[in-house]
């Protein structure tokens, strides 16, 4: 298995292509699996053993000052540091926009002198603001929930736990806005660090982060009620520190991010297929898996149940799917469905037939759930050092072809209707913050983000059309220099199928929002919590073991997590198995 | 991001870069492989900025064009601006890339009047074209001829000390490099070793000095002035988030 492409079949029967899976519906209704990014790192910490210690807590008595929180890894040290400071309610704002922050945080490569705490001092709360050097490989900022934090330091400094309720409503006590790494604000470039074992899958280290941001918020809590209550204060009991997450606002800056990878979106999407299709093509299934199968849909009901959002459309969604999984129970409960050859593609085609993409993508998820020792090596082919070039040998009848096979949903969008070109992506001089203007409406036009693929292809193709076959494609480029970005870019994607949102992104229709989940999903946020359509807030870690807990069995399980309850499926069929 | 001297991430000469060729309205395609030569460049431990600007000055004040021919010769191929203006290097370096790729090196290319000679050896350099001789006598009769001999080593030779990064307007004449083609006699010889020095540039950032302001002039011409429904709507969310 290379780590640029997982070997594929694409004519497997049980491979859904990439004009199924790329498009924006059903990447809009993505769910985590146990490939994504968050699981691959918590089965790394405890398969090497990390050790997670607090090595500083430097801070008054309302918890305002400096932390350092260190992990070691066999190779080498991270150290998060981490600064709080009082800020006035009226400006905790959860976009790029905002000034301050209660908390803001670096990840530092190794043990952080003196002079580099001061230099952090001074750079750090400022974010965006300020500059940061190679030693820094991410930087993030948090605010509280100001609700769920005061009753947890409140609750626990009388020596009882959180409401339980509150805090499920929520889910986490602060809520990251942005975590920066790969070269940002003159932090270390992925270059760097892409060699390490440890960074070798995607945002490794931004989610070795927000992980130790997940214990700084735990940790701060239980801190400021023992400040505050003295010997009466207790600690979180081991369930709630498990279920709380840290929450993360997420706005259009990623949805750049995956348009311009599309290389790294393609390796992601044929691991998660290739797991997918690797369950189908069970004919008799693996001894426990159909069990904890029956088991995941129970508890995933009562996750749903917990997953409540004011958004109507998917708050619309999210009830249709409590109703399809109770149908899929019973549909399971037949003997008769589950006991034929090749159960988990029946299982699947069921709900593809007859439920909707909400629930087709959950199910996706936990089918694959049970099968970690069929599917986890596919984690590592996740990544690309891919750099696009130009192939100025392509003859122009062969780009020709290229187009017409492979972007056929592009050029088949009729690009003259107003509709169709409503929308475009621009930087704002607010600091860069990413926006989607509408044609007519907003200024910027002229300065749109080059992520019209769409469009640009069907551009492409008219000139191509009326272009002959004689000209070379570097001759070509010299008379057309505009198309140069687009014919690359069909160079580097039409051997890579996935690569492409097969929709077009400047629609009326399009809602940013897919774009953001099919991600963030791939990075293992849970409970997607849309405010509008360009704007989702989610939890992530929500479940995931304490670092107290990674060498406890079951520490790999920790997907569609309910409150105030254990997992209530057993592990089965994965690594962490081997720890019990 | 406006002040001089700063350093900054191969991750942020990738993305200004980019930008700055596009606010001088060079084409997106252009300007990425523009924003390439210049992490070459950081990669290498030259500042970026001190040698690309002059390049986008020039296609600001359309004293150089993107309009670009070619032509076969004898002895291989000619780049020529059509305008008889000076031929912008963003181009310049993007065809001759083109044009050793297809050649496979193994004839002769002339660019005439390319403003930055310096921006096409770096384009060559960033798309691995080895094994190539560039030689060029720019205006102040500063003579320069850059060995590519593998991935990792390169080599100056010139007439005078004067920068590489600073020399100007010339003929750039691309042929394949042969064994005689290393005589140092009687010049200046600067040796690189690209990964020895993209590791030291990996772990102490890349230095951009006073012309840095001026890239990220070109830059901000990419960002949008924000209006108070802008600020309000733009980005989807609200701008108090106390709960």
């Amino acid at each position: 298995m290379t780590t640029e492409t997982a070997i594929i079949d694409i004519e497997s029967d049980f491979m859904r292509s990439p004009e199924k899976v790329m498009r924006l519906e059903r990447m809009g209704s993505s769910f985590p699996t146990r490939l994504s990014f968050m699981r691959t790192l918590i089965r790394r910490m405890a398969r090497e053993n990390w050790k997670f210690e607090r090595t500083r807590r430097e801070v008054d008595k309302d918890g305002y000052g400096l932390s350092i929180y260190a992990v070691t890894t066999p190779h080498r040290t991270y150290s998060l540091v981490a600064f709080t400071q009082k800020i006035p309610d009226e400006m905790r704002t959860d976009r790029v926009i905002a000034e301050v922050w209660d908390a803001t945080f670096n990840l530092f490569d190794g043990v952080p002198t003196q002079e580099d705490i001061d230099y952090l001092a001074n750079n750090t709360p400022k974010q965006e603001g300020g500059r940061y050097r190679p030693s820094e490989l991410a930087l993030a900022r948090a605010n509280k929930s100001l609700r769920v934090f005061k009753n947890a330091v409140d609750s626990l400094s009388k020596g009882q736990q959180p409401d339980i309720d509150l805090l499920t409503s929520v889910g986490y006590l602060m809520r990251t806005s942005a975590v920066y790494g790969s070269g940002k604000f003159g932090c270390a470039d992925r270059a760097k660090i892409a060699d390490r074992d440890e960074c070798k899958a995607p945002f490794q280290m931004e989610l070795l982060t927000v992980y130790l941001i997940r214990w700084f918020t735990i940790d701060s809590v239980e801190e400021l009620a023992k400040e505050r209550g003295g010997k009466k204060a207790v600690k979180l009991d081991k369930t709630t520190r498990q279920f709380i997450g840290v929450g993360n606002a997420t706005g259009l800056g990623m949805a750049p991010f995956l348009l311009k990878h599309p290389a790294l979106i393609h390796n992601w999407v044929v691991a998660k297929e290739t797991a997918l299709a690797r369950v189908r093509s069970i004919e008799t299934p693996i001894e426990g898996t159909l069990k904890v199968f029956l088991k995941s849909l129970l508890q995933v009901s009562q996750h749903i149940d917990e997953w409540n959002v004011e958004d109507t459309v998917q708050a619309d969604r999210i009830s249709c799917l409590t109703d399809e999984i109770q149908a899929l129970r019973i549909w399971c409960e037949d003997e008769f469905n589950i006991s034929r050859p090749y159960p988990w593609n029946g299982i699947y085609q069921f709900v593809e037939d007859n439920f909707s993409l909400e629930c087709q993508e959950m199910v996706v998820s936990l089918i694959i759930e049970p099968h970690g020792s069929l599917v986890d090596d596919l984690a590592e082919t996740m990544s690309t050092n891919l750099i696009p070039t130009f192939n100025a040998d392509m003859s122009l009848a062969q780009l020709k072809e290229v187009v017409e096979d492979s972007y056929q949903w592009a050029t088949s969008i009729d690009f003259s209707l107003k509709e169709s070109q409503h929308h475009f992506w621009y930087y704002s001089e607010d600091k860069l913050e990413p926006r989607f203007g509408s044609k007519g409406i907003d200024d910027g036009v002229e300065q749109e983000m080059p992520l019209a693929i769409g469009r640009d292809v069907s551009q492409l193709n008219k000139v191509l059309s009326s272009t002959s076959n004689e000209i070379s494609i570097s001759e070509f480029v010299m008379m057309y220099p505009e198309f140069r970005h687009i014919i690359r870019r069909i160079q580097n994607t039409f051997v890579r199928p996935y690569s492409e949102v097969q929709d077009n992104l400047l629609s009326e229709s399009m809602r940013p929002l897919d774009l953001l989940r099919f991600k963030l999903a791939f990075f293992g946020a849970s409970k997607f919590d849309p405010k509008s359509n360009l704007w989702t807030r989610i939890s992530m870690y929500q479940g995931a073991p304490m670092p107290d807990q990674l060498s406890e069995p079951n520490h790999d399980c920790w997907s569609f997590p309910i409150a105030g309850r254990p997992q209530s499926f057993p592990c089965i069929n994965c690594t962490c198995q081997k720890a019990i | 991001m406006s002040e001089s001297y700063l350093t900054i991430s191969l991750n942020e000469v990738l993305f200004y870069f980019t930008r700055a060729a596009f606010g001088v309205d060079a084409p997106i395609g252009l300007s990425e492989d523009f924003a390439r030569a210049n992490m070459w460049i950081s990669e290498n431990g030259f500042d970026p900025s001190l040698c690309s600007l002059k390049a986008l000055d020039n296609l600001d004040s359309q004293a150089s064009s993107l309009s670009i021919k070619f032509e076969k010769t004898k002895e291989g191929g000619h780049l020529f601006c059509p305008e008889g203006k000076l031929l912008s290097s963003l181009e310049a370096s993007a065809s001759s890339v083109d044009w050793v790729e297809i050649n496979s090196g193994v004839s002769e290319l002339k660019i005439s009047n390319v403003d930055s000679p310096f921006l096409v050896i770096s384009a060559l350099g960033a798309n691995k074209c080895n094994g190539l001789k560039v030689v060029w006598t720019d205006q102040e009769k500063n003579q320069f001829q850059v060995n590519l001999t593998d991935s990792e080593e390169w080599e100056v030779l010139s007439s005078s000390s004067n920068p590489i990064e600073l020399s100007s307007n010339a003929d750039v004449l691309i042929s394949p490099l042969e064994m005689s083609d290393k005589s140092y006699k009687g010049k200046n010889i600067k040796k690189f070793n690209l990964a020895e020095e993209k590791l030291r540039v990996l772990h102490n950032g890349v230095k951009v000095e006073e012309n840095w302001q001026a890239i990220y002039s070109y830059f901000s011409r990419c960002l949008v002035k924000s209006s108070a429904a802008s600020r309000a709507s733009g980005a989807g969310a609200g701008l108090v988030d106390t709960d």
